[in-house]
Order: structure tokens, then C-alpha cells, then sequence
């Protein structure tokens, strides 16, 4: 498999990258997974700053993004129509409950239970968080088009990464973290490069695409950025912040700094590196000998 | 019932693209937009090597993914199989052009409906037809032609083919062409593995 047979937008079969999903759409995938992930850590640790600033990363920064993305976002609304076949219209539904179930409890959290049912709230958007959390990732893994995408890795990827950040920001914005709240960090960031491995194990033993993809990511065109950002500072420099430095604040910002900009770099290179599979089998063509039709 | 299917016939087509000029007249479509491509590969080494050409278009799928993926309900499959996209519902979101796994699926942009083949300002009869079919920032797809196949014709694309390699009608009717073709020839959907069920059949 060789990065050769990349034809780009020409007339040649061959595997074609994707290119619909741009940088807008993974800076929305990556506001949208970290702001739920944050509400979710910040819910449980008790930090109203960070439940807010989830708030506004998924109900704000998301929806900017997926609004620079869209090519008609007047008729944008229409996207909620259709939650019996599609998971872009579920996680639409479960973004507005969490924005508005999340501002309630947020609301109560701050000012000491003004409005009633706090309860029902929490439990409304923690749940709805869960599925922020997790629905891009069954969008992408719902369809077979792309191999490197079509995984059940992609929802969990999703899931760890958003809370993995979440976490960290929101220790960072406690101005600290206790013993066991260090090893709940330390054991999401060991959870993502498991993930990780899994994600591209995955791709290299399946499809032909899939080992196009996963060669893409580890030694081709994006195997710079992924090494160096996705690994190094998304991984490498969180962990040993938090093992040579402990929970200070210092090592929480360089924690959570190494995380995000991680994690952005996965959800950009994961766009692109997808590829399209060529419509006919090489093999079909070139017959069992490698040699030419007769 | 009637179910539209096409059948390519590998070993007639020459790699022409009178039928991609077809469809980018029929369709008025811009620049860089195709409903129809002629793929070509080089296989076999020195002396005995050849070109293979591939059309393709989109396979009106009878389980297209791209239906599934749509979150506004802009893409719907018609009774007789063709998979259609209604522009005033359609978002732009893209999710059904990922959700292709041919690749048939492209966004058209204002710029790109603005642009001319001749020259800034100069377009074509058929290029001024572009703002009565296409809405900037929808994706859109080959339909089969559905309007000429509803008058009773043949898709651009299988009319204009000079060698016949393109040979269209109902899937339904076992006397068809494509069907006795299919049931001959062994006719066999691209990319079987990805499970979409394509009314689209390879012949060689």
C-alpha cells in the first residue's frame, strides 16, 4: 500500500482523500465533545465556571462552527427533522436539552436552587451531555464509507478525549487536584492511548483503505502531526506533567493545554486522513497473476 | 413497479468522456462538479499492458447510506429507485457526501455557479440554466436524469454514449436489458461489501 495511489480530485481510480468535512466541522466536533465533557466533569467536582464554559463550547462555539461549515445555513434548523434514521438530527436534539437542561442546573448551582426540579435537570443534562459526547463519534462509525472512520472506536473516541480535557480544565480551574482525582486524569489520558492503538490497529488490519489511512497517520503525509502533537503533547507531556509535578496549577495549564491541542489535532487529522476506497477492486483488475486482463 | 438500473459494459467503453460532456451540458453543472467520471488505470507490465476505463456515477442505492446519514430529509428515494436530493430542504451539512462510499456526491458553491467555462461573464446558454436547477451551497448528485427519464427518455449519459456502453432500463422487467445482461453476464455492483444494494451493475 502506497501513498502513490492518492489521485487527489483526478480521473484516475485510485483512493481519494476526504475532503467534505473541513477544519470547521472537527474545531465543532472537538467544541462540542470538550464542552460536554467539561459540563460533565465540572457537574460532578462541583466548579461552576467550568459548567458554564461547557455551556458556551457546545452551545455557542459548536454551532459557529458548524455554521461556517454549512453551505445553506438559513435552512440549517431542518437538521433536527429526521432523529429516526440520523444521528447528526439526535445530537442536534441532545445538544438544545443539554443547553437548556445544563443552564437550569447551572443557574441553580450558582444561586443556590431558584429554579425547582433541580434535580431532573442535572439528570436531564448529564445524560444529554453523554450523548454530545458520543453522537459524532456514531455519525462517522454509522457509515462504511470511509474505513478509518467506520469503527465502534470513533463514539469512544469521542467520549475519552471529551472527558479527558474535561477534567483537566476543569481541576485547572479548581486551581488544583487531590491524590485521586490526579489518577482519574492520569487513567483517562491512558484510556485515549489505548484508544488510540485500538484506532489504528483497527484501520491497519482491516480494509484496504483503513491501512491507507492508518500508514497516512503513522508514517506518511500526517504522521509529523500525529506523532508530534496527537502522541507527544496530547499524551506524552500531560503524563509527565502530572508525574514529575503532581496537581499544581502550573502542571494542570500545561496538562490541559498539551490535552486540547491533542485533541484537536486527532479530530482534524482524523478528517484527513479518511480516504475513499477505489469503486473497483485492484485485485478484480489485475487478475491473480498481477498481469494485464487478457 | 419499475426500478431504473444501469449496466456498464467494461469491455465496450473507450474512455471517450462523451458522457461526462453529456451530463455537464444536461445538468449545467460548474466547473470541478461531476455526476458521471470515466476512471482509467494502467494494469499489466511492459509488453502487455492496457488502459481500463470505470465509469461511474451514483448507484441509486436501494439502501443508500447517504439517505440515512441525511438529517434534514433533503435526500429520499423515489418509488422507482432513484435516489433524489430536494435543494430546498438540503442544509449543505455534507453528512451524506461522507456517507457515500463511491464518492458521488459534490457541494456546489456560489462561486462555482457564478464561473463560466469561457471566461468571467461570458457563460453559455446552458451555464445560465444553472440558477434555475441548483441552489449555491446544497450537495447535490446524478439522479439518473430523472426529468428526461420521466419524459420517456434515456439519461444523457447513456444516449450519448457512441459505443453503447451504457445500457439503461428497468430492473423489474426481466426482458430488459439490463436485466439479461446482468443474469448473462454476471453483472456485479461495485463495492458489494459495503452493503448499499446499488442499481448499478459492471459488466466485462
Amino acid at each position: 500500500m502506497s501513498e502513490m495511489q492518492m489521485v487527489g480530485d483526478s480521473f484516475r481510480l485510485g483512493y481519494r482523500a476526504q475532503r467534505h468535512w473541513d477544519g470547521a466541522m472537527a474545531g465543532a466536533f472537538f467544541c462540542g465533545e470538550l464542552g460536554a465533557g467539561l459540563f460533565l466533569a465540572a457537574m460532578v467536582l462541583e466548579v461552576v465556571p467550568g459548567m458554564l464554559l461547557g455551556l458556551l463550547l457546545t452551545g455557542v462555539g459548536k454551532p459557529i462552527l458548524h455554521f461556517a461549515h454549512l453551505g445553506a445555513p438559513g435552512k440549517s434548523w431542518r437538521a433536527i427533522l429526521r432523529p429516526d434514521r440520523s444521528w447528526t438530527s439526535r445530537g442536534l436534539i441532545a445538544i438544545v436539552v443539554f443547553c437548556g437542561a445544563g443552564l437550569l442546573h447551572t443557574v441553580n448551582a450558582a444561586t443556590g436552587d431558584v429554579i425547582p426540579f433541580d434535580r431532573a435537570w442535572q439528570v436531564l443534562a448529564g445524560a444529554a451531555a453523554l450523548v454530545v459526547l458520543t453522537y459524532q463519534g456514531f455519525a462517522m462509525s454509522h457509515s462504511t464509507a470511509i474505513a478509518l472512520w467506520s469503527t465502534a472506536m470513533m463514539p469512544i473516541a469521542g467520549l475519552l478525549y471529551g472527558l479527558a480535557g474535561g477534567v483537566i480544565v476543569s481541576l485547572l480551574l479548581r486551581s488544583g487536584a487531590a491524590g485521586p482525582l490526579l489518577m482519574v486524569a492520569q487513567g483517562l489520558l491512558l484510556a485515549v492511548g489505548v484508544m488510540l492503538f485500538c484506532l489504528l490497529y483497527a484501520a491497519q488490519h482491516g480494509s484496504p483503505g483503513g491501512r491507507l489511512s492508518a500508514e497516512l497517520l503513522f508514517r506518511g503525509r500526517y504522521a509529523r502531526w500525529f506523532h508530534g502533537v496527537v502522541v507527544a503533547v496530547g499524551l506524552v507531556l500531560p503524563t509527565l506533567a502530572f508525574w514529575l509535578g503532581g496537581g499544581g496549577p502550573i502542571n494542570l495549564a500545561i496538562a490541559a493545554a498539551g490535552v486540547l491541542a491533542g485533541f484537536l489535532a486527532f479530530r482534524i487529522l482524523v478528517f484527513k486522513a479518511g480516504v475513499y476506497e477505489p469503486v473497483m477492486d485492484f485485485s478484480a483488475l489485475l487478475g491473480d497473476s498481477g498481469k494485464a486482463i487478457p | 413497479m419499475t426500478t431504473w438500473a444501469m449496466v456498464f459494459d467494461l469491455k465496450r467503453c473507450i474512455g471517450c468522456n462523451a458522457c461526462v460532456v453529456a451530463c455537464k451540458m444536461e445538468n449545467a453543472l460548474p466547473e470541478d462538479v461531476f455526476f458521471t467520471r470515466t476512471f482509467v488505470i494502467e494494469v499489466g507490465a511492459f509488453p502487455e499492458v492496457r488502459r481500463v476505463y470505470i465509469p461511474t456515477l451514483c448507484n441509486q442505492c436501494q439502501d443508500a447510506p447517504c439517505e440515512t446519514a441525511c438529517p434534514s430529509g433533503a435526500t429520499e428515494s423515489r418509488a422507482d429507485g432513484i435516489v433524489m436530493v430536494d435543494q430546498d430542504k438540503c442544509i449543505g451539512c455534507s453528512a451524506c457526501a461522507v456517507a457515500c462510499p463511491y464518492d458521488n456526491r459534490s457541494q456546489l458553491t456560489q462561486e462555482a455557479l457564478d464561473g463560466s467555462y469561457f471566461g468571467p461573464g461570458q457563460q453559455a446558454a446552458f451555464e445560465l440554466t444553472r440558477g434555475e436547477r441548483w441552489q449555491a451551497g446544497t450537495v447535490t448528485k446524478c439522479d439518473f436524469c430523472s426529468r428526461r427519464v420521466d419524459a420517456g427518455q434515456e439519461p444523457a449519459c447513456v444516449a450519448s454514449c457512441p459505443t453503447d456502453a451504457r445500457i439503461f432500463g428497468d430492473r423489474d422487467d426481466p426482458d430488459s436489458a439490463p436485466s439479461r445482461l446482468i443474469r448473462q453476464r454476471n453483472g456485479r455492483p461495485p463495492m458489494p461489501e459495503k452493503n448499499t444494494r446499488p442499481n448499478v451493475f459492471y459488466v466485462d
